[in-house]
């Protein structure tokens, strides 16, 4: 029986917030799919449409981007811009014709453990019949 | 040797070659370029291709060599010759015919790329004499080439007609004719009397001439320092397209390209470089010995019309018009060689 | 009507009067090409300027070269440069000078109207004339361009060989200028993103089957990047060695520039270099089409900056090249600013 694809999720996840929120959710013993690999970035204003793209050409089949609420910013503004440019990069991806849903976006705050590993758990639902991304994948 | 052959039986030649992959221009979106083809799809009526048979010849990417780590850690690696199926390049036209010859030339010599002649002998190549100019901005004969030349081919067909005229040049393309015995005739006088006549009617149909080109590789040594370049090069946006569609450009560039980093796998890629890029000449120092677009259009003039000649006594260049019909900004090598050839 | 000895006159006055150091215009080519970018600098060469809907280059691109040639020269000499501009090349002086590239005294713009018309699409005149070479072509009064080849003259409706960004144009007449030549027209074309519509009403397998084949032919030579006037950075993410080095830069800054695509031709480096050329000029694009034009395998790269031109309006009311002294796209945000998909 072939071993089933377990998709490999790439987050960057900013320090204040979502990366503390994470770190919540593992403090709490709560189970959810070990298929994330956590990057933490100072602030969801910092993710360059570069480190997106470069997660899923070194073979993410998911790539997840999650920011401070709107107001929290610990740097006041840096999600507002990320709301901005990640919405740009998000129409692109899908207009050149990646499956829109292997890129999200959310907003999860220090305390939302649970938001967390609510997303997760989806994401990888949603990514198991999609299968691997190749598309922009390096390969040979 | 020297054969007839009826448009009618070609096809069934291009069949009976089923061993061989097939190249032939073909068309999609108004683009003509090499691709692989059946049989009914060769045509003899297209302007010439965007990119040169050199795209099958010297391909933009080729391996030198693979590199894998085991799991004890021990690396290993394989060298990646090359292995293509033998194949005919239909259609070549006997400038870019002659744009293989010259990078023969260069990979051949002294020292024999393997990896460049291990793909090259698996190719032969059947030209197309140009009966009419393919390109408006065509002038083969001002550097030492004609519509009809054979240089670099294995066979010429010229179309007279509702036949074409074969000449075979080299063992491979007398392989080729072989495979096929029965449906090639012999030629009779009035055959050799029509390709004369198509050939000296296109040879008076060449849209543009570069004059006394003797003169220009001296005068190229003598105006390295002139302003004439600086002028030339006003214009130029350094875009790389007249170096990458030219038949004869062969810089390349040498990458290893990993797909794993733990384990560690990759693979040792070379891929055509341009020196129109600004960082084509640039050192890790910092200094940029061709730092600006003047340094850059001269070395690519003088390489065509001076270090090859003084190398191998031949123009690089082979008139095809590339460079000037899709110059982003209208640069004319012919125009810029006329200034140079007429400069006090 | 745009009057050529006006733009001839106004030019001999600015060079004479030493105001510029050189103009930047068009010129005819050899060899037929109706038009070719110039470089003007003496009063009497400028009869040599030529004004015909062969005018498609955005000569705003040389101005890069210009800041660095000032740049290079120890003595610079800090007149302004006069430069012929349509109306969406003005958009692009905007862009720079948004951006702080240039300062307004840097140009001295000689802005033309294309009035109700526009420039041609060599390639949509070429299949037009089925292989006829066209000796010179110019538009008359009712919106005709009237072509004469070997065979003689004909005219063919402009909506036929307009270039397809003239169809969508937002502003015909300069949007900054120091003179103005030809009327002033402000036509709002009624659907600005026809030709983006297109490929959105595509599936998702259907839209990356169009694009994968667009991207496999393509060569890398980057002439879409070097032929645009906003891609004037000194470190960009495709060359493998920054430009922005001197003398003090240490070996260890040197080696850490990341290699971001390989250099390689296959479909998910190309991919990703189109994608980052595309979101890095979110914003900064005013679809002067020089990318599509440029580009040797006719990969209609406008497509993609189109679709970001039309989000940044839809999604943040973003007009591109109209006030020079706007906040960037990225850079800026509104409290209205669409979150529904952030989860």
């Amino acid at each position: 029986m072939a071993e089933e694809f377990e998709p490999k999720i790439v987050a960057f996840l900013c320090k204040w917030c979502s990366s503390a929120g994470s770190d919540l959710a593992g403090v709490s013993r709560m189970q959810y799919p070990s298929n994330v690999v956590p990057i933490t970035v100072m602030c969801s204003g910092s993710v360059s449409p570069l480190y997106i793209l470069n997660a899923f050409n070194k073979g993410a089949d998911g790539v997840l981007v999650s920011g401070c609420h709107p107001g929290d910013c610990h740097y006041i503004k840096g999600n507002y811009y990320a709301r901005r440019r990640i919405a740009l990069v998000k129409e692109l991806l899908e207009y050149s014709g990646l499956e829109p849903e292997r890129f999200q976006m959310s907003w999860v705050s220090a305390a939302e453990g649970t938001k967390y590993t609510e997303i997760i758990k989806d994401f990888v639902k949603i990514l198991k019949p999609l299968g691997p991304q190749e598309k922009l994948r390096r390969s040979q | 040797m020297q054969k007839i052959l009826t448009k009618k039986s070609f096809p069934k030649w291009v069949a009976n070659l089923a061993t061989y992959q097939i190249y032939a221009p073909v068309e999609k979106d108004d683009l003509w370029s090499y691709e692989i083809v059946t049989a009914d799809e060769i045509t003899t009526d297209y302007p010439n291709t965007v990119l040169s048979p050199k795209k099958i010849t010297f391909p933009q990417r080729e391996f030198f060599l693979e590199f894998s780590q085991n799991d004890d850690g021990i690396p290993g690696v394989t060298e990646l010759l090359p292995e293509e199926k033998e194949s005919v390049i239909f259609g070549v036209r006997p400038c870019d015919a002659k744009g293989v010859s010259h990078m023969d030339k260069v990979f051949g010599g002294d020292f024999e790329d393997a990896y460049y002649w291990k793909r090259r002998n698996q190719v032969t190549l059947v030209g197309l004499s140009c009966n009419t100019p393919p390109s408006p901005n065509c002038f083969c004969t001002s550097v030492d080439g004609s519509p009809h030349s054979t240089d670099g081919l294995d066979v010429l067909l010229t179309d007279i007609g509702d036949r074409f005229f074969v000449q075979t040049f080299t063992k491979k393309g007398d392989r080729i004719i072989n495979a096929s015995k029965g449906l090639f005739t012999a030629p009779k006088p009035k055959d050799k009397t029509d390709v004369e006549k198509v050939h000296k009617d296109a040879v008076k149909a060449m849209p543009r001439s570069l004059k006394d080109t003797k003169k220009i590789p001296p005068k190229l040594k003598d105006l390295f320092e002139a302003n004439l370049w600086d002028e030339e090069a006003m214009s130029c946006i350094q875009c790389g397209i007249c170096t990458y569609l030219c038949p004869t450009c062969h810089c390349f560039d040498i990458n290893d390209e990993i797909t794993s980093h733990s384990p560690l796998e990759g693979k040792r890629v070379r891929t055509w470089d341009n020196c129109q890029f600004p960082d084509f000449t640039m050192h890790s120092s910092g200094h940029n010995p061709r730092p600006d677009k003047a340094s850059r259009l001269r070395q690519r003039i003088m390489h065509k019309f001076q270090y090859f000649v003084e190398k191998y006594k031949n123009f690089q260049c082979i008139g095809c018009g590339r460079c000037i019909s899709k110059c982003p900004v209208g640069i004319d090598i012919i125009q810029v060689l006329e200034k140079v050839r007429d400069h006090v | 009507m745009v009057n050529l000895d006006d733009i001839k006159k106004e030019a001999h006055r600015i060079l004479k009067e030493k105001k510029v150091k050189y103009i930047i215009g068009y010129t005819q080519g050899a060899n037929g090409f109706p038009a070719v970018p110039v470089f003007i600098k003496n009063p009497e060469d400028a009869d040599n300027l030529v004004w015909n809907p062969a005018c498609i280059h955005n000569l705003t691109r040389f101005l890069r070269d210009e800041k660095k040639r000032r740049a290079r020269e120890k003595h610079p000499d800090n007149r302004p440069v006069g430069i012929i501009v349509k109306g969406c090349d003005s958009r692009a002086i905007n862009v720079l000078l948004q951006e702080k590239y240039i300062a307004r005294e840097d140009v001295f713009v000689l802005g033309v109207s294309c009035e109700d018309t526009g420039v041609v699409d060599e390639k949509k005149l070429a299949k037009k004339l089925k292989g006829k070479k066209a000796l010179c072509f110019d538009w008359d009064e009712n919106r005709n361009l009237v072509v004469t080849t070997e065979d003689g003259k004909s005219t063919i409706n402009a909506d036929e060989v307009l270039a397809e960004r003239c169809l969508e144009c937002p502003a015909q007449s300069p949007v900054v200028y120091d003179i103005l030549f030809g009327d002033k027209v402000k036509l709002s074309p009624e659907d600005r993103f026809k030709s983006v519509e297109k490929i959105e009403n595509l599936s998702q397998k259907e839209r990356w089957a169009f694009w994968k084949e667009q991207f496999d032919k393509c060569i890398r030579c980057y002439a879409c990047r070097s032929v645009c006037p906003m891609c004037y950075c000194d470190e960009c993410v495709v060359d493998t060695i920054s430009f922005a080095v001197t003398a003090d830069t240490t070996a260890e800054e040197k080696a850490q520039k990341i290699k971001w695509i390989d250099k390689s031709p296959v479909t998910s480096e190309t991919y990703i270099y189109h994608m980052i050329r595309a979101i890095h000029l979110a914003g900064r694009c005013i679809d002067c089409g020089e990318c599509e034009r440029v580009c040797p395998l006719d990969i209609p790269i406008r497509f993609l900056n189109k679709k970001l031109e039309k989000e940044a309006k839809k999604l943040f009311d973003y007009e591109v090249g109209f006030d020079p002294d706007q906040l960037s796209l990225v850079s800026s945000f509104r409290d209205e600013d669409p979150e529904d998909f952030i989860r």
